[in-house]
């Protein structure tokens, strides 16, 4: 600190600055804490912003497979009269057409399975067969959604003993009609632990099955609708043979190869093979606007504290204009006096960014602490924030680059004031 | 005019200097000016307001760039200077003393007298104290050193504006109505210093003056009427 205060005794520039400064100290503590917001808000809004994305990526995406191969049924089917009639401008007109009954199963999906584990960059393979039921406990009644699994596998891919609320899922291997229900949909049935509830298959098969398991992934709608069971449980409800599953779920080493080994799989074995980044593009789309918006808002925000800088230098050199003809005079430069009020909004920008970097850290830590129970699209208890440092690095080059620029202009008039004006005019 | 200073070295001359004001109508405000001032030279200038003098003055401390014709200072041609360059002479070779004694209010009289020689960067932090006691001791200062600027009276202000004028030892002193705004004690006191300088340290000295008992007291009085010179006399 004295080492500092020799320099700045010792350069005129400097000192003359911090003159200024300390001369007109509430003014420079406004333009501060104009900085000081903004920066914390900077903090803050990304912070809270992404790190809210990173929780519904790590909820949504987690779910999702990195590859999800499935057999994709045709729609919008063209009768057999369009088919053979597709050059002729007769009107043909089919009432009433259904889809054809299209079997979504997957044709030899353990050899298909056997030969994707066997592939370098695949780290899990989780066969999946889904439907769905009707769920019946006593006279409640929900809509819901079969999901046949393995659940060592389901478990490698998904976390699935991560999200368990109740119960141990591996009882799913030993019992005999096992169902893990969604936290929402166990709710919504009044179902509790070990309790028996039933299973109506569109396929006229109902079960009786035991709650061995309550999951609680987080993502709201899913947790409402969905129930594990083993895959023999979902083939036996859904009437159909032994070897038949709709999904192939795979997990990768490294998720950025999704993309491309999705096309070679959907190639090479004829099916629907669909990337996370794919399956979730809405959502990456919406988080686009999302960052355009948060950015757009602190941007503004530093504009501003860019304005109260501007107004207090240009204040400090309409009062200072004898100074500055007397330093010209006396042999200083246009590009000495540039530096002096250069330096002011510098030290406004540093000084008032320390003490947004605190604030906005402060403030994450204040918020991120209040309990609540937010139930949207994912559950939360408490809001999380990206406190990464590379918010802060940019936070902060961003808060200097908006003072420098407020301060450029005023110091670049400072610089062009011609002393003969001052004297003379006096 | 010429028998005081046949041997002595020119330090500034200007040629056929001429100067226009473009505001609020082309004026010619300086016409054909011929001058040529001497090392060691207490001169004043003297004459009505709006004579030119003081635009004189502006110009030949290179404060003003805009005009027709030459000007030398120490030998070199002030046209053929940058910007900068014209920076660095002003804080090496000219002092200046103006009405006003613009001082920085809030620094001690001692860092106001270094100012133009920190700038100037020649010699070291111990010596340019030194240096600047020195120059306070002349003008009587010595024991105000450590007081701030803005609690001295107009005429020891004033005397410290000379002090920082005097701190490079300048080829030349410029002052601008340097006892304007001073009572007729504090006048004489300057007007004292001034002859000192003058006779012990040998300083070049140009004084812009509308008071004539100030002029009377300069060893060279140039008198200015619509722009030209109509008298040039030692005294």
């Amino acid at each position: 600190m004295t080492f500092l205060k020799k320099i700045i005794q010792r350069t005129p520039t400097l000192r003359i600055a911090f003159t200024h400064l300390l001369g007109k100290r509430r003014q420079t503590l406004v333009a501060m804490l104009g900085v000081t917001f903004g920066i914390a808000v900077f903090i803050f809004q990304a912070g809270l912003i992404t790190g809210f994305q990173t929780v519904f990526i790590e909820k949504t995406v987690n779910t999702t497979a990195n590859i999800h191969i499935y057999n994709e049924a045709e729609k919008n089917r063209k009768s057999l009269f369009e088919k053979f009639d597709a050059n002729n401008n007769d009107w043909v007109v089919v009432y009433s057409q259904k889809p054809k009954d299209e079997d979504p199963k997957i044709k030899a999906a353990s050899e298909i399975m056997k030969d994707i584990e066997r592939h370098p960059l695949v780290s899990g393979v989780s066969p999946f067969l889904g439907g769905q039921a009707i769920f019946r406990n006593g006279i409640s009644q929900r809509a819901g959604r079969i999901a046949g699994i393995d659940i060592r596998r389901e478990d490698q891919l998904f976390n699935v003993a991560q999200y368990m609320k109740q119960g141990d899922m591996l009882k799913l291997e030993t019992t005999a009609n096992g169902v893990i229900l969604g936290s929402g949909l166990a709710d919504d049935l009044g179902a509790k632990l070990n309790d028996k509830i039933t299973v109506i298959s569109p396929q006229g098969v109902s079960l009786d099955l035991t709650v061995i398991g309550i999951h609680e992934s987080g993502l709201v709608e899913v947790d409402k609708s969905r129930a594990f069971v083993k895959i023999s449980t979902a083939q036996k409800l859904l009437n159909v043979s032994g070897d038949y599953i709709t999904d192939i779920n795979i997990k990768l080493n490294n998720i950025d190869a999704a993309e491309a080994l999705a096309k070679e799989f959907e190639h090479k074995y004829g099916y629907r093979a669909q990337d996370w980044k794919e399956a979730n593009a809405s959502i990456f789309s919406v988080f686009k606007v999302q960052n355009m918006v948060t950015y757009l808002v602190i941007i503004s925000i530093l504009i501003v504290s860019g304005f109260g800088i501007f107004n207090i230098q240009m204040m400090i050199i309409y009062e200072k204009l004898g100074d500055i003809a007397i330093l010209k005079a006396i042999g200083y430069k246009d590009k000495d006096i540039r530096k002096i009020f250069l330096t002011e909004s510098i030290v406004i920008g540093i000084i008032g960014g320390i003490f947004g970097l605190l604030l906005g850290y402060v403030v994450t830590l204040i918020v991120g602490s209040i309990p609540l129970d937010v139930r949207g699209f994912v559950a939360i208890k408490y809001l999380t924030f990206n406190r990464e440092p590379i918010f802060f690095i940019m936070a902060f080059v961003f808060g200097l680059v908006a003072t420098s620029v407020a301060g450029y202009l005023p110091a670049r008039k400072a610089a062009k004031v011609d002393p003969v004006d001052i004297i003379r005019g006096k | 005019m010429t028998e005081q200073n046949n041997n002595n070295k020119i330090i500034i001359e200007t040629k056929a200097l001429n100067k226009y004001f473009y505001e609020p109508e082309k004026f010619q405000v300086l016409k054909n000016i011929n001058l040529q001032i001497f090392k060691g030279e207490f001169c004043s200038i003297v004459g009505a307001s709006g004579s030119g003098k003081s635009t004189l003055l502006y110009l030949l401390s290179t404060l003003d760039t805009d005009y027709d014709g030459e000007i030398w200072m120490d030998g070199m041609n002030l046209r053929e200077k940058s910007k900068n360059q014209l920076a660095e002479i002003r804080n090496e070779k000219i002092g200046f003393v103006f009405q006003f004694h613009y001082l920085l209010p809030e620094f001690t009289v001692l860092d106001n007298v270094k100012l133009p020689a920190i700038k100037l960067g020649k010699l070291s932090e111990e010596e340019i104290e030194t240096k600047a006691y020195e120059k306070l001791e002349i003008l009587g200062l010595r024991d105000q050193a450590l007081k701030r600027a803005n609690k001295l009276s107009g005429g020891q202000q004033q005397r410290v504006a000379i002090a920082r004028a005097l701190i490079n030892d300048p080829q030349i002193l410029f002052g601008d109505e340097p006892t304007g705004n001073l009572d007729s004690k504090n006048s004489q006191l300057v007007l004292a210093i001034l002859k000192e300088l003058k006779q012990q340290f040998h300083q070049t000295i140009l004084i812009v003056t509308h008071d004539m008992l100030f002029a009377g007291n300069t060893d060279r009085m140039i008198s200015f009427k619509d722009g030209e010179v109509e008298e040039d006399k030692y005294l």
